[in-house]
């Protein structure tokens, strides 16, 4: 995977054609100490994380939007909330009124907006639903335009949730929208990033809180439930 | 952070928000206020948000989604009953928040449940910054106190309806067991022992205690003192042979009719075997009527006796229990038991008058303290002076002694109808207390100018002086010339400021209450010596410095409070803080009394349910209040 061997030129070098600024945050996040995992989740910060991409499919996809709420110590607190604008799909083709050409402006968004992206996550444990192929966006969109690769893990939502909840009948194989219907959780604007990614937020902790009561009370015990469920059903 | 993300939530949020009172007439700026400063809390089926355990409340509550059970903790039985269920835009617990305690309500998740939470410091910000929610609040507490009102009246309902209704059993009217004596035993015996025990009647009962025979006060005189029969014969030979039975469980309706059927004062009430279970007299099933109070007044004003007096003095006992049942405040009950109390002292005075010749002399009867403001409960003993005028005509000693001669006789008829004789000795029978007009100006002079200690004292007492018979003008003279003296003498008034700052409310910084003060009686308040001394205390104050003739402590509250320019929302706190703590006096004493002991004023904080010590800490704020507008005039 081409995206992958990137990884590790990016740690290693640097990104050329950054600022001295932006490489300074870039740093600044590497300075950072990793979240620890092990904490009571009503005692961390998750970053729920929705993305857009582009609708071409395959490897060809690219991140259009990304939003992104925290869930601190349990609560969800609207200041601390996340969104980007990558891309202006309308506009491909024409130069942007600066004179520099389209890409480039492009670029140099996608750029402060991965930087911002990451001085809001930091390290904390990223939650999504379907969470690999939100992972694979930001995955690719950090090492494109930051060289960085995200150290922290990536939670699914949709692995925890149908361990937790196997009580929840046909509801649970309706992807998002099952479960936002079953928890009767209202959209403010389905397909937006900022509301999915608020949605998200709510059944994380409604997640959370069951899984609280069943023993799994901090992120790595979500991590080790979720790669149990994997296990399970490759096998299975 | 991302502005156009968090407007989103925001918006959102609000335009939820704006479909529930009090949100919808909120104002956007502090809608919008509310909104920026909370966050969303998940609860799962089950989970406790709220509770006492809890320690202080720290946040706002309000339901986003899903149902809270709201349960008041504590408290007596039917928990289930009251619980509540709150929804989307409802908000908890505006009471422990604005107390600044733990809620004694518990409030369970009853499936998930979203919450909106605002940090107390928010809430407080908020209340400030917005009128629709402060009022929201405002009204929240005072529901809280219709709701108070509403729960005593549930309390007593019972009650009430077993001692009101003519429909209650005989076994529930006959209290105290029943005085019997064999036939045999002698007329000395029986008259000595109805003497003895304050009895009506005594009903005569063979060896199986079935009531054979029936012997009435009345019939001393007509069959025993006019045929001058020996006391020395047997009961048997005068008594009514005989006598009506019913058994216990007929009822008062039935035993009225039987009394009519018959032209008897009496029924006996018997059980199955007939056996003698108690003794129930028309008086009885008077009060069942709850005689009403033009009743009692009228039956108060045609007394040609003593005896009648003191009957009429327990019914009002009895209608002032009635009016506390049927929730009436206490500011009408004090006034009530006073106004009551009054015609009875004025009939005493005009019993007495026959036998004592005042004629041509000018003076009035006064009373003093509670009596004299107006404020009495069910405990209250005398507190009264006489004021003459003295012409040249006549001799100081000689009226003087006149004027004794007839107080002691009403102090001493005063004591025979319930208001038991002054420890202190404040009655018109002290020599003290029996002044012309001029030597009462002149003791309010000296007090006023040399305010020592025990002048305070007396201040505090005799300044509410009110006339309760005579020349009422010789009252209104004596009140014009302390005003005279007060007016004059600024230093006294700050004497007297500094005299009612001496106590202070009992509220603690960290326990809602101080209930040390006394060692005798741990966990108690004193609420009158801690809570309704200090209303009259600081309304005395204001009243004399403002030159309000009033005695009664709402009314000098009232009247001196305009004239300070107190806001009347914050007057009327202050009387509705000063009237629950009557209202908790009167009804302790109440309780006190129906177990026998003698009345006190001790409170016990943790034996109210949670409103109440939410309206008691509020009612003591109120008047740390009034202290502060002392210290505030008085630079103390």
């Amino acid at each position: 995977m081409a995206w992958y061997s990137r990884l590790f030129t990016a740690q290693e070098g640097r990104k050329p054609g950054l600022t001295t600024s932006q490489q300074q945050s870039i740093d600044a996040w590497h300075e950072l100490p990793a979240a620890d995992l092990r904490r009571s989740h009503y005692r961390t910060r998750y970053v729920v994380v929705d993305v857009e991409t582009t609708v071409i499919g395959g490897d060809a996809d690219r991140l259009v939007s990304l939003g992104a709420l925290a869930v601190v110590d349990g609560l969800i607190d609207f200041k601390d909330v996340f969104q980007a604008c990558l891309a202006n799909e309308s506009a491909d083709g024409e130069a942007a009124s600066d004179g520099r050409p389209q890409i480039e402006t492009a670029r140099i968004a996608a750029v402060d907006a991965m930087l911002a992206f990451l001085r809001f996550a930091g390290k904390a444990p990223l939650i999504s639903f379907h969470a690999s192929f939100a992972a694979q966006q930001v995955d690719r969109a950090m090492g494109e335009c930051l060289g960085v690769a995200l150290r922290q893990p990536w939670i699914d939502l949709a692995w925890v949730m149908s361990d937790l909840f196997r009580d929840v009948g046909d509801d649970s194989q309706g992807g998002l929208d099952g479960w936002l219907a079953h928890f009767d959780i209202e959209s403010i604007k389905r397909h937006d990033v900022v509301s999915d990614a608020y949605a998200t937020a709510k059944l994380l902790q409604i997640t959370i809180a069951r899984a609280a009561r069943k023993g799994f009370d901090s992120p790595s015990s979500l991590l080790d439930l979720e790669k149990a469920r994997r296990h399970l059903h490759q096998s299975g | 952070m991302s502005n156009s993300a968090t407007e989103m939530l925001v918006s959102a949020t609000i335009t939820f928000l704006r479909g529930y009172p009090p949100f919808d007439r909120m104002e956007a700026e502090a809608l919008r206020f509310l909104v920026e400063h909370v966050k969303l809390a998940h609860y799962p089926k089950g989970a406790r948000i709220l509770a006492s355990e809890m320690g202080v409340a720290r946040t706002l509550h309000i339901v986003q989604r899903g149902k809270v059970r709201a349960k008041p903790g504590g408290g007596a039985g039917n928990a289930e009953h009251s619980a509540v269920t709150l929804g989307p835009g409802q908000c908890f617990s505006i009471g422990a928040l604005m107390a600044q305690q733990p809620s004694s309500t518990a409030y369970v998740a009853r499936e998930d449940v979203f919450c909106y939470e605002l940090p107390a410091d928010e809430f407080f910000s908020l209340t400030q910054r917005s009128t629709v929610f402060n009022l929201f609040c405002t009204q929240y507490i005072a529901g809280l106190l219709d709701q108070s009102q509403q729960q005593l009246q549930l309390q007593f309902a019972q009650r009430a309806t077993e001692q009101k209704t003519m429909n209650s059993p005989l076994s529930a009217i006959v209290k105290r067991e029943p005085v019997a004596v064999a036939p045999e035993t002698s007329i000395r015996q029986v008259v000595e022992l109805m003497a003895s025990r304050h009895l009506g009647s005594m009903v005569v009962v063979d060896s199986a205690q079935q009531p054979i025979g029936i012997f009435t006060l009345s019939d001393v005189l007509k069959r025993i003192v006019l045929p001058g029969v020996s006391l020395e014969q047997t009961i048997a030979s005068v008594m009514s042979p005989a006598p009506l039975t019913l058994p216990l469980a007929a009822n008062a309706h039935d035993a009225a009719l039987t009394m009519a059927m018959h032209a008897v004062r009496h029924v006996l009430a018997v059980d199955e075997g007939g056996r003698l279970k108690g003794v129930v007299s028309e008086r009885d099933l008077f009060k069942l009527q709850g005689g009403g109070l033009r009743q009692i007044r009228h039956s108060i004003d045609s007394a040609g006796s003593i005896e009648v007096l003191r009957h009429a003095r327990e019914d009002v006992r009895q209608l002032s229990l009635t009016m506390l049942t049927e929730g009436v405040g206490g500011q009408e009950i004090t006034q009530f038991i006073s106004t009551l109390n009054d015609t009875v002292t004025r009939r005493i005075i005009e019993l007495n008058l026959d036998r004592h010749d005042l004629y041509g002399i000018d003076w009035a009867w006064l009373s003093f303290g509670s009596e004299g403001r107006d404020e009495q409960t069910f405990t209250t003993d005398q507190d009264n002076g006489i004021v003459y005028l003295l012409t040249d005509l006549m001799d100081r000693e000689q009226t003087q002694l006149r004027f004794l001669e007839f107080a002691r006789d009403v102090n001493d008829d005063l004591d025979k109808c319930g208001f038991p004789l002054c420890k202190g000795n404040i009655m018109a029978s002290n020599p003290d207390l029996c002044l012309t007009l001029e030597e009462w100006e002149e003791r309010f002079a000296r007090w006023v100018r040399t305010p020592e200690p025990q002048a305070l004292l007396n201040a505090t007492i005799f300044f509410d002086f009110r006339p309760l018979y005579g020349r009422f003008n010789l009252a209104h003279r004596l009140r014009l010339s302390l005003f005279r003296q007060t007016q004059g003498n600024p230093l006294f008034l700050r004497m007297l400021a500094q005299n009612a700052l001496g106590v202070a409310p009992p509220l603690g910084r960290i326990r809602d209450f101080v209930t040390g003060a006394d060692p005798e009686h741990p966990g108690t308040i004193d609420v009158k010596k801690y809570g309704v001394r200090l209303f009259t205390d600081a309304a005395r104050v204001f009243a004399l410095a403002r030159q309000v003739e009033a005695t009664n402590t709402v009314s000098r509250l009232k009247r001196a409070g305009a004239l300070m320019n107190i806001a009347r929302d914050d007057l009327a706190a202050s009387i509705e803080g000063f009237n629950f703590l009557q209202l908790l006096r009167l009804r302790h004493q109440h309780f006190e009394q129906e177990h026998g002991r003698a009345g006190d004023n001790l409170i016990r904080p943790d034996e109210l349910n949670e409103i109440e010590r939410r309206i008691l800490k509020e009612a003591f704020r109120q008047a740390r209040k009034l202290q502060a507008r002392l210290k505030l005039d008085y630079q103390l």
